[in-house]
């Protein structure tokens, strides 16, 4: 938990017309996740850390040394400021194999302490008999792993993680995952990660920033930023299906609930969500933007009867598209309503487009989303969404 | 219709070449020929310059190379085009040209000539010919080369705590090295078939700059020369089969195209 061994600092970098402005701390032993869109300027952050683009300005400081100041100016070179940093397509070098890999960064592997190094290091990353493989022979999940123990190899005091995963298919992310934390519990340096995943992130992370444009536009805990963000620029980036504007029709303490009601297009919606901080003052407008997870819905043939969850809203499919790990329906209930479910209940429900359903949640997972909805429409991860009902007429 | 123009092809390459060889040995004294003095000083003034031109060449050509490779400055789209010019011009020219520099009366011939140095009509001459029409075979091989290596192999590479300068040696040189080694088979192999740039700017001159191509022409001149040239022109043939056939074996690398 020493401030000494962790890692912090910010950075202005401009890359072509591309400016990024970044500050950032991070403590040993603990992860920090950087998380935003393709072209937010998170990996150009990592690069500005390493050492292998030079900054405008700014300041880093790695393990309680200064290892880049343009106060001073102080500049230490990449390999000189032992960080580690694992590529999106980890860049295993391909021509050597794998224990030359690993050992490229250690000293001279003739050494005795560095060959046991090297052993340990085989054993932990489960690379034990591939030693003289070549990269293109390892699968992707050992080609990871060799990329990290290759970085952990040198020492780093500081570990830079570029979408470790992104290369890597679903059932593998989530095992890798976990390991990947092991391996982060035994070595207690700071971690830098960059994902656009938001399990990734939730998983992962210990705080998150959010970045867009080359700015951080928000920072907390995982939950915080991602279980319900606050502003609707966040919710967007972090992917929030379904985010609605809304008029408090009424407001119940008892239950801690308020009811809310659409105008306009939405008329006839309405949703029971959490109670907020009261009514506005007299005269201002009584309205709210409320944000609800696609995977937060349950998908019922029936209307529920004998449940605790207070929104049942009946809809018409309008499409189904995939969306790993699972698919998105898009209900019409006067608004569209995206829902994620498995492939399974996708078959067991058969559900096809036209058909009836209920969509069903709690008053809980409905958060109220601070800033103006309205101005942007809420985007899935890869932007494929547009379900702002208000985009349109606002 | 590919493969009717493949035999075409094949046979128009293959036929002069076998012509060649078939005259060639219905000689009576091949081996004499091609032991003979002529060829044999002829060769060795081949293959030496055109090794010295090599050395040149590598010496500053990859790094050179490497900076066209890496930088996307104007000045170096610029001179990466200037780079290629000697491959379309034609190597007469370029002796002229050469002598217009170097020559007594050249740009700056006057100056060498004053500190004592001359370069026309000497060894170096040919030297200089040879690195004037073969240079840009290797340099662009090689930054084609250096081009297919991903930074981010570099960039990994130093964040594991080695230098720059290491980092070439180790992993970028390595990952090029079947693209460098290709372009200085190309760039030997008109380095030593170099003919009219040396004619014009070294002249031909027995054990000092008569080169194989020249002692072929000046063969041919002679009377019994027909012979003469054959031998020499197998010779010439089966030297270079043997240097671009070690060079392609050389250039072979398990992670061939896996970059």
């Amino acid at each position: 938990m020493s401030a000494a061994s962790g890692s912090q600092g910010w950075l202005h970098c401009r890359v072509g017309d591309f400016e990024l402005r970044i500050d950032w701390a991070v403590e040993a032993g603990r992860t920090l996740v950087l998380f935003g869109p393709s072209g937010s300027g998170k990996t150009t952050a990592l690069r500005g850390m390493a050492g292998l683009v030079r900054p405008v300005a700014g300041r880093v400081e790695i393990g309680g040394q200064i290892v880049y100041d343009s106060a001073s100016p102080l500049w230490i070179p990449a390999h000189r400021r032992r960080v580690g940093y694992l590529t999106q397509q980890y860049h295993l070098f391909p021509h050597l194999n794998l224990a030359r890999n690993i050992a490229y960064g250690m000293e001279p592997v003739r050494n005795k302490g560095a060959s046991r190094r090297l052993d340990e290091l085989l054993d932990t990353f489960q690379l034990r008999g591939l030693e003289e493989r070549y990269p293109w022979e390892l699968s992707g999940g050992q080609q990871q792993r060799a990329a990290l123990a290759r970085a952990i190899a040198a020492e780093p005091r500081l570990l830079l993680l570029d979408e470790p995963f992104s290369a890597l298919d679903a059932g593998l992310r989530r095992a890798l995952r976990q390991e990947l934390r092991t391996t982060l519990e035994r070595n207690p340096i700071p971690v830098v990660l960059v994902t656009h995943d938001r399990e990734e992130a939730l998983s992962l992370g210990d705080d998150v920033q959010v970045m867009e444009n080359g700015r951080t536009v928000a920072q907390g805990t995982p939950v915080e930023i991602l279980g319900q963000p606050g502003q609707a620029t966040v919710a967007r980036l972090v992917g929030v299906e379904n985010l609605f504007r809304m008029r408090v029709e009424s407001r119940h303490p008892r239950d801690g609930t308020m009811r809310l009601v659409g105008e306009g297009r939405l008329a006839g919606f309405a949703l029971e969500a959490p109670l907020d901080g009261g009514p506005p003052a007299p005269g201002a407008e009584d309205r709210v933007t409320v944000g609800i997870r696609a995977s937060d819905i349950i998908l019922s043939l029936e209307e529920p009867a004998g449940t605790s969850a207070r929104n049942r809203i009946p809809g018409s499919v309008v499409h189904v598209e995939p969306r790993p790990p699972g698919y998105t329906v898009e209900l019409d209930c006067g608004v569209p309503l995206r829902c994620q479910v498995t492939g399974a209940s996708l078959e067991e429900m058969e559900i096809r487009t036209g058909q009836r359903l209920w969509a069903v949640f709690k008053a809980s997972s409905c958060f109220l989303v601070g800033g103006n909805a309205a101005d942007h429409s809420p985007t899935g991860e890869a932007g494929e969404n547009g379900g702002c009902p208000e985009c349109e007429t606002t | 219709m590919g493969g009717l123009a493949g035999a075409f092809y094949v046979a128009f390459i293959g036929l002069p070449i076998v012509a060649l060889l078939a005259r060639a040995a219905q000689q009576d004294d091949l081996w004499g020929a091609v032991t003979g003095d002529l060829a044999l000083t002829a060769l060795r003034l081949s293959l030496a310059t055109s090794l010295i031109s090599m050395a040149v060449v590598i010496a500053g050509g990859t790094p050179f190379a490497y900076l066209l490779a890496r930088s996307d400055s104007w000045i170096a789209r610029a001179v990466d085009g200037l780079v290629e010019l000697p491959i379309v011009l034609p190597p007469v020219v370029a002796g002229v040209a050469m002598l217009m520099a170097f020559g007594r009366g050249g740009v700056i011939g006057g100056l060498l000539d004053n500190a004592g140095v001359q370069i026309p009509f000497t060894m170096t001459a040919v030297v200089f010919a040879q690195i004037f029409v073969a240079a840009p075979f290797y340099v662009r091989a090689a930054k084609l080369g250096f081009q297919s290596v991903a930074r981010d192999y570099e960039d990994v590479s130093q964040t594991l705590g080695v230098s720059p300068m290491e980092t070439f040696r180790r992993i970028t040189l390595p990952l090029a090295a079947p693209a460098i080694i290709t372009g200085l088979g190309l760039s030997w192999a008109r380095a030593i078939a170099e003919f009219g740039a040396t004619m014009m700017f070294a002249g031909n001159l027995m054990g000092e700059t008569q080169t194989m191509p020249l002692a072929i022409m000046t063969a041919m001149e002679t009377s019994r020369g027909l012979d003469s040239a054959l031998a020499l022109s197998a010779l010439l043939l089966a030297v270079s089969v043997l240097a671009l056939g070690t060079l392609t074996f050389a250039s072979r690398r398990r992670w061939s195209g896996r970059l």
